[in-house]
């Protein structure tokens, strides 16, 4: 034990004096979640000053008078579409829907004919589209009033129209509204604490190996279990500084939030935080111990680097899982790590309480995995110091 | 004191890189020595005589599949962790932490060895004088040359006052004047001064053998092939010079070969 202390010190100073390594770490995976809150706040806003500006492009309106009446008496302002609006949509510079009308609109009206507006749009084109259904809805309600102000010179009571009145409710809170934006961070989180833990995890392994400095090591009267299980301490350490470091730098960085919108569907707070960590400490363990595990059976750092690659891809992978299954959360999902980790977060977001089970089983599913992988480590470590 | 006995080692080798079944390639066949207290016994051989693989073997890095190690006594093979903390070991691989300083290098192997701390810095303290390396202390390893490396390693491995020391090839890439601070260093060590510590090291280098051991030991193709001081293995193999010698005694089997095809 006293063996496994000794070692879990000095590594924990090796890392820690890897200056370099250690800010980059920091940079790229702990600021990332925030930037992409930051980013994704100055997008709902320009979102929503897009919608208060309550602006229609369209091309030919002179020619259907009551039409522009009607649109103007929305609270639309009506902008002339440019000549070359097409090819302008195409390349995503224009950022509106245009309303076509024909020039032979009065003239097809007048020969009782429905005279065909046109809603130009690119769906490759996000800003565009996003506006199309706001046009539809406003050309809906002209048809409308014209259909029903027909009807009514003819002595139809408008009421006959609606054969049923449909109301929209929508059930989701304003939190889980929010985690359709915020779903992506506990995605940067649980990376942050993947590359964290990588340099530290194949310091302590291949790295040691590929310096000479492990076979001199295994010369001293410690059990290799001791050996394994400082070194796993001292990058676990690391790794759960590191998710410490990443789940705290959103406290902040909500101040930054510009969207009030946003502002108020994602709220962050301690008891979150706290969650965060509950479930994140037992799979930066796991992790620490699965990529020393991959990086033991490897000869150098390039080659152990390559090989915990497939590590890192599945745990990007694997919330993808979740992301694509449209009908929701498994029970499965909480024996899979990763996947367990990333739907957990999700629902913290959503400011749904956890049980013990939510959080105990992945947790125990953590524990055997670096037990597992720890036990391997140990014992491989004694051929990977001579071969 | 180091005492072996009939060593036997062999590894598995792919046959090639696409099949799984192996083949066994002695490394070590049959190798025995007895190293007193007080003495600096050589293994000198050829390279892959089996030189590193027994080295290995004493400092339990390996297992062997046959034959018995003891060091003072203690069956290393029964209680590998005893044997250790009365050995220190100089290996083939040197290799230091760049993060550390020289002094928190030797002072991480001391706690592993079981000493306190403070102890530890004494220590360090006092193989930094006999050393020479005082100066080197408190640096960060990262740049340092061959012969500040090798002198830490040295204090690393002496850092828990062994009374038997083993050093794989020792003085490769050290430049002369660091052999002969080496040289002085080891004679000390089994001097009555020095502790009279037992000391076993290899070696390919004839000169230095003869100028240091007191005792030889020839390994060739995994086996003793002979032993004895300098003296007595000239005469055994007939030859004034040591390394006429040790050529006759090393490559029998070749000189054999050779003279019966001429």
């Amino acid at each position: 034990m006293k063996g496994a202390l000794a070692v879990f010190a000095k590594e924990l100073i090796d890392a820690l004096r890897d200056r370099r390594t250690l800010l980059t770490v920091l940079l790229s995976s702990v600021l990332m979640g925030p930037l992409v809150l930051v980013l994704l706040s100055g997008l709902i806003a320009s979102l929503e000053t897009r919608a208060e500006r309550r602006v229609m492009v369209a091309s030919g309106l002179e020619h259907a008078p009551d039409l522009r009446n009607y649109i103007e008496r929305q609270g639309y302002t009506l902008e002339e579409a440019p000549a070359d609006y097409e090819a302008l949509l195409r390349a995503s510079r224009l950022g509106e829907p245009v309303v076509v009308v024909p020039d032979d609109f009065a003239a097809q009206r007048d020969r009782g004919d429905a005279p065909r507006i046109t809603v130009v749009s690119d769906s490759s084109n996000r800003q565009a589209e996003a506006g199309t259904s706001r046009v539809l809805r406003v050309l809906d309600g002209y048809n409308r009033e014209r259909g029903a102000l027909t009807l009514a010179l003819r002595g139809v009571p408008p009421a006959l129209l609606a054969g049923v009145d449909v109301q929209e409710v929508d059930l989701a809170s304003v939190r889980s509204r929010a985690t359709q934006f915020t779903s992506m961070l506990p995605f940067f989180v649980l990376m942050a604490v993947l590359y964290g833990a990588l340099h530290a995890a194949l310091d302590t392994t291949t790295g040691e190996r590929e310096r000479g400095s492990l076979e001199p090591l295994l010369t001293n009267p410690v059990a290799p279990t001791a050996l394994v299980l400082g070194k796993w301490g001292a990058v676990a350490a690391v790794a759960m500084l590191i998710a410490l470091l990443s789940v705290c730098s959103f406290l902040p960085a909500q101040m930054l939030i510009q969207s009030e919108t946003l502002r108020s569907m994602f709220t962050f707070g301690a008891r979150e935080a706290l969650a965060f960590l509950a479930v994140l400490l037992p799979l930066a363990a796991a992790l620490s111990a699965l990529l020393m595990a991959v990086a033991i059976r490897c000869k150098t750092f390039k080659e152990a680097q390559a090989n915990n690659t497939v590590v890192i891809l599945a745990v990007s992978l694997l919330p993808l899982v979740a992301l694509f299954n449209q009908s929701g959360d498994k029970p499965w999902f909480m024996w899979v790590p990763a996947l367990a980790q990333y739907t957990l977060m999700n629902r913290v977001l959503r400011a749904e309480t956890l049980s013990a089970m939510d959080v105990g089983v992945p947790a125990l599913v953590s524990v055997l995995l670096a037990v597992a992988c720890l036990a391997f480590v140990a014992q491989r470590l004694r051929g990977a110091a001579v071969r | 004191m180091i005492r072996v006995e009939h060593l036997h080692k062999s590894f598995s080798m792919p046959r090639s890189w696409r099949s799984r079944d192996t083949r066994a390639v002695v490394a070590v066949d049959d190798v025995s020595f007895h190293a007193r207290n007080g003495q600096i016994t050589g293994l000198l051989g050829p390279n892959g005589a089996g030189k590193t693989t027994t080295l290995r073997m004493v400092a339990g890095l390996m297992t062997p599949e046959r034959g018995e190690i003891r060091v003072d006594e203690v069956d290393a093979r029964r209680e590998p962790r005893r044997a250790l903390a009365r050995l220190g070991v100089l290996s083939d691989a040197r290799g230091l932490y760049p993060r550390l300083s020289a002094r928190e290098n030797i002072v991480y192997y001391a706690v592993l060895q079981g000493m306190a701390r403070e102890q530890a810095h004494e220590r360090v303290d006092a193989l930094a004088q006999a050393l020479d390396m005082r100066g080197l202390l408190e640096r960060r390893t990262d740049g340092f040359s061959q012969g500040e490396r090798m002198k830490t390693a040295l204090a690393r491995a002496l850092v828990h006052d062994p009374a038997n020391l083993i050093l794989d090839e020792p003085t490769n890439g050290l430049d002369v004047l660091s052999t002969r601070a080496l040289r002085e260093t080891l004679l000390h060590l089994c001097s009555p001064q020095g502790g009279a510590k037992c000391i076993v090291m290899s070696s390919h280098v004839m000169q230095e053998v003869e100028k240091l051991c007191d005792e030889v030991v020839i390994v060739s193709h995994g086996r003793t092939v002979a032993h004895g001081t300098v003296a007595q293995l000239c005469e055994r193999g007939g030859e004034p010079d040591f390394e006429e010698a040790f050529v006759k005694l090393a490559f029998a089997q070749e000189l054999a070969a050779q003279g019966a095809a001429a």
